[in-house]
């Protein structure tokens, strides 16, 4: 199936009155949980998976894809009118976004948002529908040495995730990795770390780990911080209207940062958050009155808007194109297609171009959705945030014991979720990092595996690494993503 | 020695390191298999022992050393977890429906919900959704116990 013939038919799928309610679900949803200070789109993907359960995976696909970006314009919400950004990408939005609300422009700084993501993820999609079948069929060729190589420059992005330690963001990377060896070896048949315990035979569900990791553990934070701070919301939002100024200033940094934002978004480890920054700088950077940002400045909240819905769509192309997840969200993304049945790499775009071309033309509805009804109906999601947080939290927390407890039927893992709860939580407390331990958890089974491949094929030598000049290259740009942040860190410091 | 928090967490990791490996060394091997079931964990405990030493000699930041929780919030926490244990306990004995509404009732109550009327009801009709949505629409059955649907 042609590009172009590919893309009508997941048109066809994305404009079914099935995929149109669902894009439309994904995004309010994802809106609202990306709103909640602390609660991401990890999260928000997480919780959605036991929704989708008995759903055709390419439904369940283009849902998710709508609670991503849906969450990342939620987080945008929150950033602009509490000045909490709801998840790390949008943290630069509320520089310039949150002083505009405060001269009573919320409406307007919101109008913005919504329009420069639009731009972003539109731009980004549009990049994508020409990059990820391009990639997909180098990577066809791609053998379990190449694929070893691939994954650990996914891992070495562990590198970049990091916004604190780097040793730190490593430890909890090598301990993620730990908990994928749980369970019985798939080559030997040894059972490894289950200590006699049958629960553990399978290995632990990633669905566990995503739910605890993050939104139990984000749960614990909202129960110590949430009855501190009082929320103020800005409950007159004013006029949503842009003028024509506005719009001529918003022209440059749209543009500029559709592109940039897609293609930070690709690399591994680089995602929303470090493109909205980057976004950010490059404009203050090129503007005439650089002083006007952090002031309620339009390029200000522009760019990073742009940048990190574009970079939201970079991030599939590596994803569906590949099978390789570059950062945490889109870690969890694979983990949900794996547990709806579907392998995501090179073959899914020959396989099933239904599902590959449905989530990206679902994305284009999506984008529209959350400019045409997300924007108007921001006002009273918004007055979602006033559920009092105490009812919030338990439902939340029912919410995840449900999804464990429906995907294996057995309570051992609620436990488990309780474990990996704390476990995150107290990751937190000591500022550890938990999207390593997700991707590496996600990864580590996959790397284990193509690595035993190919040593079975040489026999045991490791020339077969050498021998590929596509993996060597790769391990190059291991070590360099690894050596490159450690040496800026340290000139920093 | 022990003073920063970094230093303690890396004593810590150093011990799971250790039993991680002691556990990965007694897996058995097989012959004729280039590389074993016990390779890649034996290389996780090196690593983590590895960094968690860079991380004992590594500098803490001042806020980092700081875990500041107030003993009301420590106790609702511990609560909430309670609650969670005991839901995972009877939950396939009682049902869904049963645990779920005390599940959310109380704990909305622990966390200082004081509208009693009003928590009940979403107790009650929360949990009624997602079963019926669940069994109904989704054909996944969720725990019956002891209700007669």
């Amino acid at each position: 199936m042609g590009g172009l013939e590919g893309l009508l038919s997941g048109f066809q799928v994305a404009f079914s009155v099935e995929g149109i309610i669902f894009v439309f679900i994904g995004v309010l949803a994802g809106t609202f949980i990306g709103m909640l200070p602390g609660l991401g789109p990890i999260s928000a993907i997480a919780v959605m998976i036991p929704i989708s359960y008995g759903f055709d995976p390419t439904i369940a696909l283009v849902m998710m894809a709508g609670v991503y970006y849906g969450a990342v314009f939620g987080g945008s919400t929150s950033s602009i009118l509490l000045n909490a950004p709801g998840i790390s990408g949008t943290v630069a939005t509320a520089f310039d976004g949150h002083p505009l609300a405060k001269q009573g422009k919320a409406g307007k700084a919101l109008a913005i948002a919504a329009i420069s993501s639009f731009i972003g993820g539109t731009v980004g999609i549009v990049l994508l529908m020409l990059f990820a079948p391009m990639l997909a069929s180098v990577a066809i060729a791609f053998g379990p040495p190449e694929y070893f190589a691939l994954m650990l420059v996914a891992l070495t992005a562990i590198a970049s995730l990091s916004e604190g330690s780097l040793v730190k963001a490593f430890i909890s990377g090598v301990i993620g990795f730990m908990f994928a060896t749980v369970g019985i070896d798939a080559q030997t048949g040894t059972p490894r770390f289950t200590f006699g315990m049958t629960n553990l035979l399978s290995g632990i569900e990633f669905l566990v780990i995503a739910l605890g990791l993050f939104a139990l553990a984000e749960i614990c934070f909202l129960i110590i911080n949430s009855f501190k701070e009082k929320n103020n919301i800005h409950q007159n939002i004013g006029s949503l209207k842009l003028t024509k100024s506005d719009l001529k200033e918003m022209k440059g940094p749209a543009t500029r940062q559709s592109f940039l934002g897609f293609i930070i978004g690709v690399l591994p480890g680089a995602g929303a958050t470090i493109a909205s920054f980057i976004g950010y700088i490059v404009e203050k950077k090129l503007s005439k009155r650089p002083e006007q940002f952090g002031k309620g400045s339009i390029k200000g909240l522009t760019a990073p808007e742009t940048a990190n819905n574009a970079a939201t769509s970079g991030a599939f192309v590596p994803l569906l194109s590949l099978g390789i997840p570059g950062s945490g969200t889109t870690a969890v993304l694979l983990g949900a297609l794996l547990v709806l049945g579907v392998q995501p790499g090179p073959l899914l775009f020959e396989d099933e171009p239904t599902l590959f071309w449905g989530v990206i033309a679902s994305m284009y509805i999506g984008n529209v959705f959350l400019l045409i009804l997300n924007l108007p109906l921001i006002p009273y999601i918004s007055k979602l945030l006033l559920i009092p947080r105490p009812l919030l939290i338990s439902l939340v927390i029912t919410f995840c014991m449900l999804g464990v407890y429906a995907i294996s039927f057995n309570t051992f893992d609620i436990y488990l979720l309780l474990i990996f709860g704390v476990i995150g939580f107290l990751m937190r407390l000591a500022r550890f990092p938990a999207p390593p331990f997700i991707l590496s958890f996600i990864l580590g089974g996959m790397m284990e595996q193509s690595l035993r491949q190919s040593l079975t094929i040489s026999e045991g030598g490791l020339g077969i690494f050498l021998e590929s000049p596509i993996a060597m290259a790769l391990f190059i740009v291991a070590l360099l993503s690894i050596v490159i942040p450690a040496f800026k860190k340290k000139t920093i410091t | 020695m022990l003073k920063t928090l970094n230093r303690k967490i890396a004593v810590l990791l150093w011990c799971i390191a250790i039993l991680y490996l002691f556990f990965a060394y007694r897996l058995p091997s097989y012959a004729y298999v280039p590389i074993d079931s016990n390779a890649l964990p034996i290389i996780l405990g090196i690593l983590l022992l590895v960094l968690s030493t860079i991380l004992f000699f590594e500098k803490g930041d001042v806020e980092n050393d700081k875990l500041n929780i107030n003993k009301t919030d420590l106790l609702k926490l511990l609560g909430v977890f309670l609650l969670i244990v005991l839901y995972a306990s009877f939950l396939e004995s009682l049902g869904f429906l049963i645990v779920s509404t005390f599940f959310i009732f109380f704990c909305s109550y622990l966390l200082g919900y004081r509208k009693h009327v009003i928590n009940a009801v979403i107790a009650i009709l929360v949990p009624l959704t997602f079963y019926l949505l669940f069994t109904s629409a989704l054909q996944i059955r969720l725990p019956q116990g002891v209700m007669p649907f």
